[in-house]
Protein backbone atom coordinates (compact mmCIF):
# COMPACT_ATOMS: atom_id res chain seq x y z
CA UNK A 1 0.00 0.00 0.00
CA UNK A 2 1.20 3.33 -1.06
CA UNK A 3 -1.16 5.30 1.23
CA UNK A 4 -2.24 4.34 5.03
CA UNK A 5 -5.88 2.93 5.74
CA UNK A 6 -6.57 6.22 7.83
CA UNK A 7 -5.90 8.35 4.66
CA UNK A 8 -8.39 6.64 2.61
CA UNK A 9 -11.22 6.41 5.67
CA UNK A 10 -11.08 10.26 5.57
CA UNK A 11 -11.19 10.51 1.10
CA UNK A 12 -14.13 7.96 1.53
CA UNK A 13 -15.56 11.01 3.74
CA UNK A 14 -15.53 13.72 1.50
CA UNK A 15 -11.89 15.43 2.76
CA UNK A 16 -10.65 16.91 -0.59
CA UNK A 17 -6.72 17.56 0.79
CA UNK A 18 -7.15 13.64 1.75
CA UNK A 19 -8.61 12.39 -2.07
CA UNK A 20 -5.75 14.96 -3.50
CA UNK A 21 -2.99 12.67 -1.43
CA UNK A 22 -4.70 9.62 -2.36
CA UNK A 23 -4.46 10.59 -6.36
CA UNK A 24 -0.73 11.80 -5.85
CA UNK A 25 -0.12 8.33 -4.53
CA UNK A 26 -1.13 6.29 -7.27
CA UNK A 27 -1.29 8.36 -10.07
CA UNK A 28 2.27 8.00 -11.65
CA UNK A 29 1.87 3.83 -11.08
CA UNK A 30 -2.16 4.26 -12.58
CA UNK A 31 -0.45 6.32 -15.57
CA UNK A 32 2.20 3.68 -16.21
CA UNK A 33 -0.24 0.75 -15.96
CA UNK A 34 -2.96 2.97 -18.52
CA UNK A 35 -0.32 3.39 -20.64
CA UNK A 36 0.69 -0.19 -21.43
CA UNK A 37 -3.32 -1.12 -21.48
CA UNK A 38 -3.77 1.65 -24.52
CA UNK A 39 -0.33 1.56 -26.14
CA UNK A 40 -0.91 5.43 -26.85
CA UNK A 41 1.26 7.71 -24.79
CA UNK A 42 -1.29 11.05 -25.72
CA UNK A 43 -4.43 9.98 -24.04
CA UNK A 44 -3.08 8.25 -20.84
CA UNK A 45 -3.91 11.57 -18.81
CA UNK A 46 -7.33 11.60 -20.13
CA UNK A 47 -7.99 7.63 -19.07
CA UNK A 48 -6.02 8.67 -15.97
CA UNK A 49 -8.40 11.69 -15.09
CA UNK A 50 -11.54 8.84 -15.70
CA UNK A 51 -9.93 6.57 -13.63
CA UNK A 52 -9.85 9.03 -10.22
CA UNK A 53 -12.72 10.53 -11.59
CA UNK A 54 -14.72 7.04 -11.19
CA UNK A 55 -12.93 6.93 -7.97
CA UNK A 56 -13.98 10.22 -6.54
CA UNK A 57 -17.85 8.95 -7.17
CA UNK A 58 -17.16 5.34 -6.00
CA UNK A 59 -15.08 5.92 -2.58
CA UNK A 60 -18.39 5.39 -0.77
CA UNK A 61 -18.49 1.97 -2.04
CA UNK A 62 -15.59 1.05 -1.03
CA UNK A 63 -16.07 -1.96 1.60
CA UNK A 64 -12.83 -1.52 3.32
CA UNK A 65 -9.14 0.05 2.87
CA UNK A 66 -7.55 -3.06 2.73
CA UNK A 67 -9.25 -3.82 -0.48
CA UNK A 68 -8.84 -0.14 -2.02
CA UNK A 69 -5.64 -1.29 -4.18
CA UNK A 70 -7.60 -4.25 -6.39
CA UNK A 71 -11.09 -1.63 -6.40
CA UNK A 72 -8.43 1.23 -7.70
CA UNK A 73 -7.60 -1.16 -10.08
CA UNK A 74 -10.74 -2.60 -11.51
CA UNK A 75 -11.29 0.82 -12.44
CA UNK A 76 -8.26 0.89 -14.42
CA UNK A 77 -9.17 -1.85 -16.04
CA UNK A 78 -12.31 -0.96 -16.71
CA UNK A 79 -11.49 2.67 -17.76
CA UNK A 80 -9.31 1.19 -20.25
CA UNK A 81 -11.59 -1.20 -21.30
CA UNK A 82 -13.61 1.38 -22.22
CA UNK A 83 -11.47 3.67 -24.02
CA UNK A 84 -10.39 0.29 -26.03
CA UNK A 85 -13.95 -0.19 -26.79
CA UNK A 86 -14.08 3.26 -28.06
CA UNK A 87 -10.96 3.54 -30.11
CA UNK A 88 -11.88 0.09 -32.00
CA UNK A 89 -14.97 1.61 -32.67
CA UNK A 90 -13.72 4.72 -34.62
CA UNK A 91 -11.24 2.28 -36.17
CA UNK A 92 -13.25 -0.63 -37.72
CA UNK A 93 -12.57 1.12 -41.09
CA UNK A 94 -8.63 0.44 -41.02
CA UNK A 95 -6.74 -2.09 -41.69
CA UNK A 96 -5.99 -3.85 -38.17
CA UNK A 97 -3.62 -6.18 -39.64
CA UNK A 98 0.19 -5.88 -38.72
CA UNK A 99 2.02 -3.67 -41.31
CA UNK A 100 5.15 -5.73 -42.78
CA UNK A 101 7.15 -2.69 -40.59
CA UNK A 102 5.53 -3.75 -37.90
CA UNK A 103 6.54 -7.89 -38.11
CA UNK A 104 9.84 -7.18 -38.87
CA UNK A 105 10.47 -4.94 -35.94
CA UNK A 106 8.94 -7.45 -33.46
CA UNK A 107 10.82 -9.83 -34.99
CA UNK A 108 13.76 -7.72 -34.49
CA UNK A 109 13.02 -7.02 -31.02
CA UNK A 110 12.68 -10.97 -29.97
CA UNK A 111 15.78 -11.57 -31.41
CA UNK A 112 17.72 -8.60 -29.56
CA UNK A 113 19.46 -6.93 -32.60
CA UNK A 114 17.70 -3.36 -32.28
CA UNK A 115 18.95 -0.75 -30.30
CA UNK A 116 15.69 0.77 -28.33
CA UNK A 117 15.76 4.85 -29.03
CA UNK A 118 12.51 6.69 -28.76
CA UNK A 119 11.57 6.03 -32.60
CA UNK A 120 12.28 1.92 -31.87
CA UNK A 121 10.25 2.25 -28.51
CA UNK A 122 7.19 3.70 -30.62
CA UNK A 123 7.62 1.44 -32.87
CA UNK A 124 7.63 -1.19 -30.43
CA UNK A 125 4.29 0.15 -28.94
CA UNK A 126 2.73 -0.04 -32.60
CA UNK A 127 3.74 -3.47 -33.21
CA UNK A 128 2.16 -4.59 -29.68
CA UNK A 129 -0.93 -2.73 -29.44
CA UNK A 130 -1.70 -3.74 -33.47
CA UNK A 131 -0.74 -7.81 -32.00
CA UNK A 132 -3.23 -6.79 -29.71
CA UNK A 133 -5.61 -5.59 -31.74
CA UNK A 134 -6.02 -9.25 -32.69
CA UNK A 135 -8.09 -10.10 -28.87
CA UNK A 136 -10.93 -8.70 -27.57
CA UNK A 137 -10.78 -6.03 -25.31
CA UNK A 138 -11.19 -8.20 -22.26
CA UNK A 139 -8.66 -10.52 -23.39
CA UNK A 140 -6.66 -7.53 -24.20
CA UNK A 141 -6.53 -5.91 -20.48
CA UNK A 142 -6.29 -9.49 -18.86
CA UNK A 143 -3.27 -10.47 -20.84
CA UNK A 144 -1.34 -7.12 -20.41
CA UNK A 145 -2.22 -7.04 -17.10
CA UNK A 146 -0.51 -10.50 -16.49
CA UNK A 147 1.96 -10.59 -19.20
CA UNK A 148 3.16 -7.08 -19.04
CA UNK A 149 2.00 -5.69 -15.59
CA UNK A 150 3.27 -9.00 -14.35
CA UNK A 151 0.40 -8.96 -11.66
CA UNK A 152 0.10 -12.73 -9.62
CA UNK A 153 -2.93 -14.90 -10.65
CA UNK A 154 -3.95 -13.87 -6.84
CA UNK A 155 -3.93 -10.29 -7.59
CA UNK A 156 -5.98 -10.59 -10.70
CA UNK A 157 -8.73 -12.64 -8.88
CA UNK A 158 -9.04 -9.91 -6.34
CA UNK A 159 -9.45 -7.29 -9.37
CA UNK A 160 -11.91 -9.38 -11.23
CA UNK A 161 -13.41 -11.30 -8.62
CA UNK A 162 -12.82 -14.70 -10.29
CA UNK A 163 -11.69 -18.02 -9.66
CA UNK A 164 -7.48 -18.50 -10.61
CA UNK A 165 -8.71 -21.55 -12.07
CA UNK A 166 -11.09 -19.85 -14.57
CA UNK A 167 -8.59 -16.84 -15.05
CA UNK A 168 -6.18 -19.76 -16.65
CA UNK A 169 -8.50 -20.52 -18.75
CA UNK A 170 -9.06 -17.70 -20.28
CA UNK A 171 -5.46 -16.21 -20.16
CA UNK A 172 -3.82 -19.00 -21.99
CA UNK A 173 -6.80 -18.88 -24.57
CA UNK A 174 -6.27 -15.23 -24.90
CA UNK A 175 -2.50 -16.04 -25.14
CA UNK A 176 -3.15 -18.84 -27.95
CA UNK A 177 -5.06 -15.90 -30.00
CA UNK A 178 -2.16 -13.15 -29.89
CA UNK A 179 0.71 -16.35 -30.47
CA UNK A 180 -1.64 -17.38 -33.50
CA UNK A 181 -1.57 -13.88 -34.71
CA UNK A 182 2.02 -13.56 -34.31
CA UNK A 183 2.98 -16.39 -35.75
CA UNK A 184 0.74 -15.60 -39.09
CA UNK A 185 2.37 -12.29 -39.49
CA UNK A 186 5.78 -13.30 -39.02
CA UNK A 187 5.06 -16.18 -41.67
CA UNK A 188 3.31 -13.88 -44.09
CA UNK A 189 5.79 -11.13 -44.21
CA UNK A 190 8.27 -11.91 -46.74
CA UNK A 191 11.74 -11.03 -45.67
CA UNK A 192 11.48 -11.41 -41.52
CA UNK A 193 13.86 -14.45 -42.15
CA UNK A 194 16.75 -12.12 -43.46
CA UNK A 195 16.80 -10.28 -39.99
CA UNK A 196 18.12 -13.44 -37.98
CA UNK B 1 6.17 -32.99 -34.74
CA UNK B 2 8.98 -31.85 -32.84
CA UNK B 3 10.17 -29.28 -35.76
CA UNK B 4 6.28 -27.33 -35.02
CA UNK B 5 6.85 -27.60 -31.40
CA UNK B 6 10.26 -26.18 -31.32
CA UNK B 7 8.54 -23.30 -33.56
CA UNK B 8 5.72 -22.68 -31.62
CA UNK B 9 8.29 -22.60 -28.63
CA UNK B 10 10.00 -20.03 -30.25
CA UNK B 11 7.61 -18.00 -30.78
CA UNK B 12 6.28 -18.28 -27.44
CA UNK B 13 9.71 -17.02 -26.09
CA UNK B 14 9.57 -14.38 -28.92
CA UNK B 15 6.72 -13.16 -27.69
CA UNK B 16 7.79 -12.74 -24.10
CA UNK B 17 10.57 -11.23 -25.52
CA UNK B 18 8.14 -8.93 -26.77
CA UNK B 19 6.18 -8.30 -23.80
CA UNK B 20 9.14 -7.30 -21.87
CA UNK B 21 9.95 -4.68 -24.62
CA UNK B 22 7.17 -3.16 -24.40
CA UNK B 23 7.09 -2.96 -20.96
CA UNK B 24 10.50 -1.00 -21.17
CA UNK B 25 9.28 1.38 -24.33
CA UNK B 26 6.21 2.17 -22.35
CA UNK B 27 7.72 3.67 -18.89
CA UNK B 28 5.44 5.47 -16.04
CA UNK B 29 5.45 8.61 -17.57
CA UNK B 30 5.21 11.65 -15.51
CA UNK B 31 1.68 13.08 -14.95
CA UNK B 32 1.68 17.24 -16.26
CA UNK B 33 1.37 19.93 -13.86
CA UNK B 34 -2.29 20.17 -15.23
CA UNK B 35 -3.30 16.84 -14.06
CA UNK B 36 -5.37 17.70 -10.53
CA UNK B 37 -6.24 21.02 -11.81
CA UNK B 38 -8.33 19.10 -15.03
CA UNK B 39 -9.30 16.35 -12.70
CA UNK B 40 -10.99 18.52 -10.06
CA UNK B 41 -12.75 20.68 -13.08
CA UNK B 42 -14.01 17.67 -14.17
CA UNK B 43 -15.35 16.50 -10.38
CA UNK B 44 -17.07 20.19 -10.44
CA UNK B 45 -18.63 19.63 -14.27
CA UNK B 46 -19.69 16.16 -13.36
CA UNK B 47 -21.44 17.47 -9.91
CA UNK B 48 -23.49 20.55 -11.68
CA UNK B 49 -24.65 18.47 -14.20
CA UNK B 50 -25.67 15.83 -11.16
CA UNK B 51 -27.11 18.98 -9.94
CA UNK B 52 -28.84 20.20 -12.63
CA UNK B 53 -30.86 16.79 -13.35
CA UNK B 54 -31.26 16.76 -9.51
CA UNK B 55 -33.42 20.30 -9.54
CA UNK B 56 -35.13 18.98 -13.00
CA UNK B 57 -35.94 15.52 -11.48
CA UNK B 58 -37.50 18.11 -8.40
CA UNK B 59 -39.59 20.04 -10.59
CA UNK B 60 -40.97 17.56 -12.93
CA UNK B 61 -42.03 15.33 -9.76
CA UNK B 62 -43.45 18.57 -8.10
CA UNK B 63 -45.28 19.52 -11.52
CA UNK B 64 -46.78 15.71 -11.71
CA UNK B 65 -47.76 16.04 -7.71
CA UNK B 66 -49.74 19.25 -8.31
CA UNK B 67 -51.42 17.88 -12.05
CA UNK B 68 -52.43 14.47 -10.47
CA UNK B 69 -54.12 16.79 -7.24
CA UNK B 70 -55.83 18.82 -9.98
CA UNK B 71 -56.96 16.04 -12.21
CA UNK B 72 -57.65 14.54 -8.90
CA UNK B 73 -59.99 17.59 -7.86
CA UNK B 74 -61.39 17.59 -11.52
CA UNK B 75 -62.77 14.07 -11.42
CA UNK B 76 -64.56 14.74 -7.89
CA UNK B 77 -66.56 17.77 -9.41
CA UNK B 78 -67.36 16.68 -12.12
CA UNK B 79 -68.33 12.92 -10.51
CA UNK B 80 -70.73 14.63 -8.46
CA UNK B 81 -72.74 15.37 -11.50
CA UNK B 82 -72.82 12.72 -14.03
CA UNK B 83 -75.99 10.72 -13.27
CA UNK B 84 -75.06 7.21 -11.38
CA UNK B 85 -74.49 4.26 -13.33
CA UNK B 86 -77.56 1.66 -14.03
CA UNK B 87 -77.22 -0.69 -11.45
CA UNK B 88 -79.17 -3.54 -13.45
CA UNK B 89 -76.73 -5.75 -15.42
CA UNK B 90 -77.31 -5.92 -19.07
CA UNK B 91 -79.62 -8.63 -19.85
CA UNK B 92 -82.16 -6.84 -17.29
CA UNK B 93 -81.75 -3.97 -19.72
CA UNK B 94 -82.22 -5.64 -22.68
CA UNK B 95 -85.20 -7.44 -21.19
CA UNK B 96 -86.91 -4.10 -20.38
CA UNK B 97 -85.92 -2.84 -23.59
CA UNK B 98 -87.72 -5.56 -25.32
CA UNK B 99 -91.05 -4.76 -23.27
CA UNK B 100 -91.05 -0.99 -24.04
CA UNK B 101 -90.93 -2.33 -28.05
CA UNK B 102 -93.95 -0.98 -29.40
CA UNK B 103 -94.68 -3.35 -32.16
CA UNK B 104 -96.99 -1.41 -35.19
CA UNK B 105 -98.14 -4.86 -36.53
CA UNK B 106 -102.30 -5.70 -36.81
CA UNK B 107 -103.24 -8.60 -35.57
CA UNK B 108 -103.90 -10.93 -38.75
CA UNK B 109 -107.86 -11.21 -39.14
CA UNK B 110 -109.15 -14.35 -41.12
CA UNK B 111 -112.76 -14.05 -42.39
CA UNK B 112 -115.19 -16.51 -41.85
CA UNK B 113 -115.69 -18.98 -44.71
CA UNK B 114 -119.23 -18.92 -46.60
CA UNK B 115 -121.07 -21.19 -46.71
CA UNK B 116 -122.18 -22.17 -50.18
CA UNK B 117 -125.89 -23.09 -50.47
Amino acid sequence: MLVDYELIRRAREGDGPAFNQLVAAYRKRILGTIARLIGRPEDVEDVGQEVFLRLYYSLDQLRSAEVFEPWLYRLTANAAYDYLRKRRRRMESRMADLSEQQVLLADAVASEKVDRDDGQKKRIREAVDALLEKVSEEDRVLLTLKEVEGLSLKELGEIYHVKENALKVRLFRARQRVLKAFTAARKQAPGVSSLR
Amino acid sequence: MDHQSNLAGSDEARLDALFEAYRSACPDPEPGAEFMPQLWQKIEARQSVSAVFGRMARNLMTAALALSTLLGLAATISGSRVSPLPSENYVEVLAEDHDNQNLDFEPVRFAPAVEQP
